[in-house]
């Protein structure tokens, strides 16, 4: 048999027509930005000069001057900053959890899911650093009021992510202890619980790796940690230090993310024995699949 | 044949029993909670302290009429939006062809890719304000500097999103224009953004999200915007203007996120 015969002629389809809706985008970001840019007295001038400022600054940074910093203790304040984000995130694992049994769609009623919600909106609105220059304010400067900010900002987004892990379970182990006459109260524990810690685990670490990074930022308005040493050295032009600081950092968080990038994988995907080097890898540079 | 009949008594499964590791590990976790917990000075009597202090009575009444005079929240605020406005679009816009790059479907090549993995995580791993101090430090206080810092934070947070997304993109239309001869610009530009670009549209948003709330603390390390503001009324302790503050900017953030939501919906 031949191939059907095309009974009509072959004609390219005719490209979709968008220039208006084009126009008007490029000509909404363009407004946008003009008005941004004059806005903020970005001139041409400032524009020209600035990666060189910016450069001449970084290039003073080198090399860092290591000595002088560990002397100072540079790492016992970088470890500090560890300890408040691990304190805040415990604060937030803590308060986030039954509160997300709370806001759950298949397992808590309308009339506490709602408020529920709104709290973990409301509190997701204000950034840390303003609970802290807030909190401050009330508990006096320290590495405590740092852990206290983190955790009660966190507990927004953790409870957003746990309630959502909850209204994704499988419902079938929780009708089951229903069907056995368990209570609201067991059918927590055993019937949705056990399925959702591995990914709330995973949320929490998550949570960590980003609040590392939160309070070494406290510590510049003074909650504590490495933020402080940061402002100290730039106020005093000290840039060697600067650099020693910046690189200390850095290879720490590094360090935290690579780690609990593989304890992430490792509680959600398992172990894969042959390629776990590999996988370290993939950690380490963030070119893993399934971060 | 008959029904397979239990036969004998029925057992209760075994409860799995906990293996010597899961104690190590809990027992390690608890220690370092414990010991991370008496270095930031964690005491329980500071959850009933916060709720007793004196200082609680400064923050009301919140005035008004000087929150809403225009020169002292809602100037900064507009100046808060403006940096936002242009850091997305500077660093979402440089974001597009460095995320390409940064994806095992579409980089041009292994050292292009890994080089700029490597770079992109150490730029993620500098904290947004220290981008801001720096910057600061560098090209002098004011918003200038803040668009800067935001740019460089909007960057590396896109190209990690929007890499991902690439990388899990069909590769059937890549394959066709590589099939018909196309080279690899072409055949990115025409076999896999297209089927990408609302997801990256959607994280533009979410980036933009991102950085108003971002913005709204640069002031705090001298980098223009509202947190100026808010600095300078800590630093003499007026509360109630803050507050004042606090309230305007959370209002306007939420509304923000609601049409940004409202619109990424619609869009994935």
């Amino acid at each position: 048999m031949s191939a059907p015969a095309l009974d009509r002629p072959t004609t390219r389809p005719s490209r979709p027509n968008h220039k208006i809706q084009r126009f008007a985008t490029v000509l909404l970001f363009g407004v946008a930005l003009g008005w941004s840019i004059t806005g903020l007295d970005i001139t041409l001038s400032r524009l020209a000069s600035a990666p060189s400022d910016a450069w001449g600054v970084f290039s003073l940074m080198f090399p860092p001057d290591f000595a002088t910093e560990f002397e100072r203790g540079v790492l016992g304040k970088v470890f500090e900053s560890v300890y408040i984000a691990w304190i805040g995130t415990t604060i937030a694992a803590v308060l986030s959890l039954p509160l997300a049994f709370l806001a759950a769609t298949n397992v808590a009623p309308m009339w506490i899911r709602v408020p529920t919600r709104q709290l973990f909106n409301a509190i997701r609105a204000v950034p840390e650093l303003i609970v802290a220059v807030v909190l401050l304010g009330v508990t006096g400067l320290g590495p405590w009021a740092g852990a206290l900010a983190i955790g009660l900002h966190s507990v927004g987004t953790l409870g957003k992510l746990s309630t959502e892990a909850i209204e994704s379970i499988d419902a079938g182990p929780l009708e089951a202890v229903e069907a056995c006459g368990g209570r609201w109260a067991s059918g927590m524990r055993w019937g949705v619980l056990p399925q959702v810690l591995p990914t709330i685990t995973s949320y929490w670490l998550f949570r960590f790796e980003i609040n590392v990074r939160a309070s070494a930022v406290l510590g510049m308005i003074g909650a504590g940690g490495v933020g402080a040493e940061l402002v100290a050295l730039l106020n005093f032009r000290d840039f060697d230090g600067v650099g020693a600081v910046l690189i200390v950092t850095v290879v720490v968080v590094v360090i935290i993310d690579t780690v609990s990038a593989g304890v992430r994988r490792r509680i959600i995907a398992g172990t894969t024995p042959d390629r776990r080097g590999a996988a370290t890898i993939d950690d380490l540079l963030g070119t893993s699949l399934n971060r | 044949m008959t029904t397979a009949g239990v036969t004998g008594e029925v057992k209760r499964p075994v409860r799995p029993r906990r293996r010597a590791r899961f104690f190590f590990v809990a027992s390690a976790v608890a220690g370092f909670t414990v010991f991370a917990a008496d270095q930031v000075g964690f005491t329980f009597s500071t959850f009933w302290e916060i709720w007793t202090n004196p200082l609680w009575e400064k923050f009301w009444p919140v005035p008004w009429d000087w929150v809403l005079d225009e020169g002292n929240v809602l100037g900064p605020l507009v100046e808060t939006f403006q940096i936002a406005i242009v850091a997305t679009i500077i660093g979402c816009g440089l974001a597009l062809p460095i995320s390409f790059a940064m994806s095992r479907l579409t980089t041009p090549n292994r050292v292009v890719y890994y080089a700029s993995k490597a770079v992109m995580n150490v730029v993620r791993a500098v904290p947004d304000l220290f981008w801001a101090k720096l910057l600061v430090t560098a090209i002098g206080i004011g918003a200038f500097a803040g668009s800067w810092a935001l740019s460089v934070f909007s960057l590396a947070v896109m190209v990690k999103l929007f890499s991902e997304t690439i990388d899990a993109a069909d590769d059937r239309p890549l394959e066709a224009a590589r099939a018909a001869g196309g080279r690899h610009a072409p055949a990115v530009t025409t076999g896999v953004l297209p089927t990408v670009f609302p997801a990256y549209v959607a994280y533009a948003l979410y980036v933009f999200e991102l950085n108003i709330r971002a913005s709204l603390v640069l002031g705090l390390v001298g980098a223009g915007g509202v947190g100026r503001v808010v600095e300078t009324q800590r630093q003499f302790f007026r509360f109630d203007r803050i507050l004042g503050m606090l309230l305007i900017i959370f209002a306007v953030v939420v509304a923000i996120e609601q049409i940004s939501v409202a619109i990424r919906k619609r869009l994935v």
